[in-house]
């Protein structure tokens, strides 16, 4: 066997796919031939060091990163199996989409809500709105009455010719003086105008110094108009008393 | 002589291994987790192994391993046990390598890498020395397969490929003809021309190492 033949099949006889004969034949070859069985250790020794390479640790991560892989594929896969695993996982994909749309917003809203009843229900006492109607119900006409005047009523030898107060729409009496006052909502007289006759000096304390009770809409003060006569007869004036207009 | 230390037992046979493979598919195909666990178990290793000795890059690998398994678990329902399912996994193996060598060499072979060291890169768990081995063996072992993996990287990557899935994966020829996609007649001169064009890398390198540098200099 010639050299160039032996150094051909000496691969096939590292990997045993040698006839028997021919195995014999090569190796005896490498015995007696320095070069061929040079050949034949080195390629051994070289494939014992190839061999020791075949265990190469998997990383870590890698393993990690294919058991996922596995994870996601085995779902995939069950999904095109079953339609009933296919509806429940794609319920679970849109549970999870429901959720991670909610979960940014449950904690504020939830925080808002409770934080909002909390305030309401601490400032509740202290909220209060005025009412006050006169005693008649809000849908009745606005009423106002005299609350000082600087006379004493009762004590005056005058009485009769002591101005009384009347609504702007009650009739004319005979009167003969009257004058038309315009109560703001802080009871004060803010402004006058002569109906008939002349204003009196009465006519001007009172203008001056008395204060009324405003008139009010719903329960809101609010300015109303009363109209003073004086001059005639028969009038009680211990219960003088305005009806005013809104 | 060289009788007494070679291993000439006939390749071994297969027909174990493909019933296996045939109840691992058909769960595989109806969703066990137990058979996606065992297919793991069973080929994560040799194909990243197989991976890394083809590309040389342990990044690299790690994508091509996780492509390969994606195409597996994808492809699954088209595997009709025409080959074993070890040589399937290992021809999808191979052309994934093919394919990441291509990419690498148009789109990364410009790109410098900032750590000149790739053991950095991995965990201290890898590279934790072997309690069996002595440092001197342990120093010399590694030494070794730095100098086998950089002659591998040298080959043409057609000799690199069969000579890989011969020598490291252990595969037999038929199984390297259909992985391959080759004849058997090829795959043997592949394997031979391979195994020698890495004789002579590694004999190259042993020379370039162990010859004295005399830099010759002018006396002043």
């Amino acid at each position: 066997m010639s050299c160039e033949n032996a150094q051909e099949l000496i691969s096939l006889l590292l990997d045993g796919r040698l006839p028997d004969e021919e195995r014999e034949n090569v190796v005896a070859h490498a015995g007696i031939c320095r070069e061929c069985g040079t050949q034949l250790a080195a390629l051994q020794t070289q494939r014992a060091a190839l061999r020791k390479m075949a265990q190469a640790p998997v990383p870590e991560p890698l393993a990690t990163r294919l058991n996922v892989l596995a994870s996601h594929e085995r779902e995939r896969q069950l999904s095109r199996v079953s339609i009933r695993e296919r509806a429940r996982r794609m319920a679970a994909s849109a549970d999870l989409v429901f959720q991670n749309l909610m979960r940014p917003v449950a904690v504020p809203v939830t925080g808002g809500i409770f934080s909002t009843l909390l305030l309401f229900g601490l400032m509740m006492p202290n909220l209060s709105f005025s009412h006050t109607n006169g005693g008649y119900d809000f849908s009745t006409a606005p009423q106002g009455s005299l609350v000082a005047t600087p006379w004493d009523l009762g004590a005056d030898d005058d009485a009769e010719n002591f101005p009384v107060f009347a609504s702007p729409d009650q009739a004319k009496s005979d009167y003969v003086n009257i004058v038309n006052l315009t109560i703001d909502e802080s009871g004060r007289v803010a402004d006058w105008s002569i109906v008939r006759g002349q204003l009196t000096d009465e006519m001007k304390d009172i203008i001056m110094f008395s204060h009324f009770e405003p008139a009010t809409f719903f329960g809101i003060r609010t300015q109303g108009t009363i109209q003073v006569w004086q001059g005639l007869p028969p009038c009680k004036y211990a219960h003088c008393s305005a009806t005013v207009r809104g | 002589m060289a009788t007494s230390i070679l291993d000439l037992s006939a390749p071994k046979a297969l027909d174990g291994a493909d019933s296996d493979d045939f109840g691992l598919v058909e769960s595989l195909r109806t969703g066990a987790a137990q058979a996606y666990e065992e297919l793991l178990a069973r080929f994560q290793q040799p194909v990243y192994t197989l991976a890394l000795r083809l590309l040389d890059d342990p990044s690299e690998s790690a994508d091509v391993v996780q492509e390969v398994f994606l195409k597996v678990f994808r492809n699954i329902g088209a595997f009709r046990g025409q080959s074993s399912l070890k040589t399937w996994i290992y021809r999808i193996t191979v052309n994934e390598a093919h394919n990441a060598r291509r990419w690498f060499f148009r789109h990364r072979r410009k790109e410098v890498e900032l750590d000149s060291e790739p053991d950095d890169a991995r965990n201290w768990k890898d590279v934790i020395p072997d309690g069996c081995l002595s440092p001197f063996d342990a120093a010399f072992e590694r030494e070794q397969h730095v100098m086998i993996e950089a002659a591998l990287a040298k080959l043409s990557p057609i000799f690199r490929e069969a000579v890989v899935l011969r020598d490291i994966t252990d595969m037999s020829y038929e199984e390297i003809a259909e992985v391959l996609g080759v004849s058997l007649g090829t795959v043997k001169s592949r394997i031979l021309r391979g195994r020698e064009a890495l004789r002579a890398e590694l004999a190259g390198s042993l020379q370039d190492r162990l010859a004295p540098r005399l830099v010759p200099k002018t006396a002043e």
